[in-house]
């Protein structure tokens, strides 16, 4: 019920935001001067791309990095969550578990309560004591990522709380119009939680709200990247790439997906705005890799390459997709070979980097039958036409190298 | 030059533009008025015109003064500000100035019931583009936020407004439709065209048949690069052609451009273009992706996409590139299936993996035999190759009839 209530909710708040989106002021202290558009650059390579794609243009910035009509406010809120908020929400008995004081549904504290997100939001009623200062929000942050771990709750709670409560912490940055490097680096860390969550939630069982949180984790995800993106842009400072290929590659990455949310415009298009350093990083040609092997279905490279040059988020972020490619590859099998020489699990179990059981499983989750022969070893058998990807999608395996044995 | 412009020929020169624009408008000759507002064409006459408001600088008052021009002051007075400012290269001045013209000229524009006026409101459409890039590069030079593009694209957005109804001025739509497609592709923002396109695809009040052949030509060019970039190539192979074959033959540039798109769309249908094609419109960073179709050569494949990354990546076909090899693949196997052919017939339609690993080691390519299996499997499974593969025996074996399906205008089945 909630999560419908959130779809909605969201796709108006998309619509209003749009509305209220205006040029900031260029007096105003975060905004930084855009740089001359790439064809007029000296022939030393930039970063930027195309300048004119402003933040505002972008469909996906809904509640992300919409600019107020007047001057940016300046937020004065000392606390995790405002004080008007806290005694609200203690009347109306709506605390998350990790807020309530000693269990108590309908009393917090300042060191518990954190600000929720607001989707209903009218800048021009807005106050300053509402909104939190940057160093409160950095705080904020990181109280709220040290309980990814908790391990009293379900992980479902804990990401649902975080996944709200960081909302909110975007949102109070960009009222304040702040995308300065301490937001990057707020928005990479977000980043980062958006992906371990990814590959947990994969790890849960395949129940079908699991699924949907999955998704709108994957679009929370792809809003992030592309705001920090923009952040980039803007945050010329740096001629180097750094740690930003990373994070591009992450959102090629997120493409591997079959069923990922239909967001901005086309990977191909997407590759005509950046610059040509970034699109050859070391982790953009890695991405850009994988995203070949999966399309053209070389199960072979794909698996192989992960386990040579993923580094640990990527992997993170690959993990749920894994199974799809494994589907894949199932299907391929079974189509093409010869039905009087069934293909060995064991074999490809070690192509496709999977424990031989969690092979088996797979099978069956795609509607394939396996056979066995009289010594005990497990077969493909040809030609199966019962083939399917599961709808409610597939439980994450991780990536299991017999050679080294990750996962 | 305008210092030696005296006060009153600078005062006879306002005064004859005047009169040909307000006779313009009272004898609705949009012939006569499109020339009045063509700013960027640098014409002699607009530029004269410019060095007499300068040295004048008080048109207002000659436009205020007499009756029949004062009524068209809210599109004169702004307009003489803009050719100032552009004569003198302060491009955002003139942009600013153009565009409080440009609405004042809309405002007439609605309540002039026939179409007369279109060709002049095209003209105003193109300029405010014009005007709005020149602008833009003006501010970010200068360290500012270019958004003056972004306002001539809502202008534009408006003047389809205007346009979009039962009357004769609805044939004027694509025209500055394909003016919105060139704003957006610019700024980056090509989502904004899908919904300019949904109003010119199924709103019943368009006939498409009805637009000028140049504007449904360019429509086409842009559309169908749309769907290059969404790789629909059914979609983009039909567009791109419809410019191809409308487009005039003598424009080699269009020509060219059209054909930078419609090339990877036809190699992605299995469709290859004669190398003199390439050659009389300079593609040549096509060459060397087309040879390696030809001999399957995975190697040169991947050579030319390096060579040409950054161009292929800028104009979106990267991918679709990429995608060619599973046919290059096609082809090596099919060369090797006719040297076995040529060796024992009776046997050339089994394969050892151990054969095509090999040939793809001297093509400098290192497969081992299940990344060759793995591209056997995925070869058959997309119907480029009709067989199966025995894992034990580690072989292809091939359909005796047609084992190498051609793609016959379709794309390789995903």
């Amino acid at each position: 019920m909630e999560k419908k209530n959130r779809n909605r909710a969201e796709k108006s708040g998309f619509q209003r935001a749009r509305e209220t989106r205006r040029n900031p002021p260029s007096s105003s202290n975060s905004w930084k001067p855009r740089p001359p558009y790439r064809k007029e650059a000296p022939a030393a390579v930039e970063e930027s791309s195309n300048p004119s794609s402003s933040i505002r243009e972008r469909s996906h910035n809904d509640d992300d990095l919409c600019s107020p009509d007047p001057p940016a406010l300046v937020g004065t809120c000392s606390d995790m969550c405002p004080e008007k908020e806290r005694a609200q929400r203690e009347r109306l008995r709506d605390l998350a578990v990790f807020e309530r004081l000693h269990g108590n549904p309908a009393r917090t504290s300042p060191s518990l309560a954190v600000k929720k997100f607001c989707r209903t939001i009218s800048t021009t009623h807005m106050q300053a004591s509402d909104i939190r200062a940057l160093p409160v929000l950095q705080n904020t942050l990181k109280y709220l990522l040290d309980l990814m771990d908790s391990p009293e709750h379900p992980f479902e709670v804990v990401h649902d709380f975080i996944f709200d409560r960081t909302r909110s912490i975007r949102q109070d940055l960009s009222m304040q119009n702040i995308i300065n490097d301490q937001a990057i680096c707020m928005y990479e860390d977000m980043v980062k939680f958006h992906i371990i969550s990814h590959k947990k939630l994969g790890r849960c069982c395949g129940k079908s709200d699991v699924s949907s949180l999955s998704y709108l984790n994957m679009e929370q995800l792809m809003k992030c990247l592309l705001s920090l993106f923009d952040m980039y842009d803007i945050n010329q400072r740096s001629k180097s790439i750094g740690k930003k290929a990373e994070f591009y590659s992450f959102y090629v990455l997120l493409h591997l997906g079959y069923k990922i949310p239909k967001m901005g415009d086309s990977l191909s298009f997407w590759y005509t705005q950046l610059a040509l350093p970034v699109l050859q990083s070391k982790e953009m040609c890695f991405a850009r890799s994988l995203l070949r092997y999966s399309q053209v279905g070389n199960y072979k490279r794909f698996f192989s390459t992960i386990a040579a040059e993923a580094s640990d988020l990527q992997l993170c972020l690959l993990e749920p997709f894994l199974n799809e490619v494994r589907g894949q590859a199932l299907c391929y099998i079974s189509f093409g070979s010869y039905k009087l020489q069934p293909y060995p699990l064991r074999h490809l179990s070690k192509i496709l980097m999977i424990k031989e059981a969690e092979l088996e499983s797979l099978c069956y989750e795609c509607g394939l039958e396996t056979s066995t022969d009289e010594a005990g070893s497990k077969f493909l058998p040809a030609k199966q036409t019962s083939f399917r990807l599961p709808k409610a999608g597939f439980q994450s395996y991780s990536l299991f190298n017999s050679e080294n044995n990750y996962g | 030059m305008a210092l030696h412009l005296s006060m009153g020929e600078a005062h006879r020169r306002i005064i004859e533009y005047l009169a040909r624009f307000s006779d313009a408008v009272s004898s609705q000759d949009g012939s006569a008025l499109k020339p009045l507002l063509a700013v960027s064409s640098n014409s002699p006459y607009l530029l004269s015109l410019a060095d007499a408001l300068n040295v004048f600088q008080d048109s207002s008052r000659l436009v205020n003064q007499t009756d029949k021009y004062s009524l068209l002051g809210e599109i004169l007075i702004p307009h003489f500000r803009c050719l100032q400012s552009f004569r003198i290269g302060r491009f955002v001045d003139a942009y600013v100035a153009f565009e409080k013209a440009a609405n004042a000229f809309l405002l007439e524009f609605r309540n002039w019931e026939t179409g007369w006026a279109m060709e002049a409101m095209h003209t105003v459409a193109l300029e405010i583009r014009v005007l709005a890039e020149k602008a833009d590069r003006e501010l970010a030079l200068s360290g500012k936020n270019p958004e003056k593009l972004q306002g001539a694209g809502s202008f534009l957005m408006r003047v389809f407004g205007a346009l979009a109804g039962k009357g004769p001025k609805r044939v004027g739509a694509l025209y500055v439709t394909c003016q919105l497609f060139k704003i957006y592709f610019k700024l980056g923002t090509v989502h904004l065209c899908r919904s300019v396109i949904r109003s010119i695809e199924t709103a019943r009040i368009f006939d498409f048949e009805e637009f000028p052949a140049r504007d449904k030509v360019t429509y086409m060019y842009y559309t169908g690069r749309l769907e290059v970039f969404n790789e629909n190539f059914l979609a983009a192979d039909q567009k791109l052609m419809y410019a191809l074959m409308h487009c005039d033959p003598r424009s080699e540039a269009n020509i060219r451009m059209i054909l930078k798109y419609l090339v990877p769309v036809k190699l992605s249908i299995g469709i290859l273009p004669k190398m003199g094609l390439l050659e009389k419109y300079n593609l040549l960073e096509y060459k060397d992706v087309i040879n390696a179709l030809k001999r399957g050569d995975l190697r040169l494949l991947r050579r030319a996409l390096r060579e040409h990354e950054d161009q292929f990546l800028k104009s979106g076909v990267y991918l679709v590139l990429e995608k060619l090899e599973l046919q290059v693949y096609q082809r090596l196997v099919k060369k090797i299936y006719i040297i076995q052919k040529q060796k024992d017939p009776s046997r050339a339609h089994q394969m050892k993996l151990e054969v095509i690993a090999k040939a793809l080691k001297w093509l400098e390519m290192d497969m081992d035999v299940d990344e060759v299996e793995c591209i056997m499997a995925i070869l058959i499974y997309k119907n480029l190759i009709k067989g199966y593969f025995a894992h034990k025996s580690k072989v292809v074996v091939l359909s005796k009839q047609d084992p190498f399906p051609r793609l016959n205008g379709k794309p390789v089945n995903s």
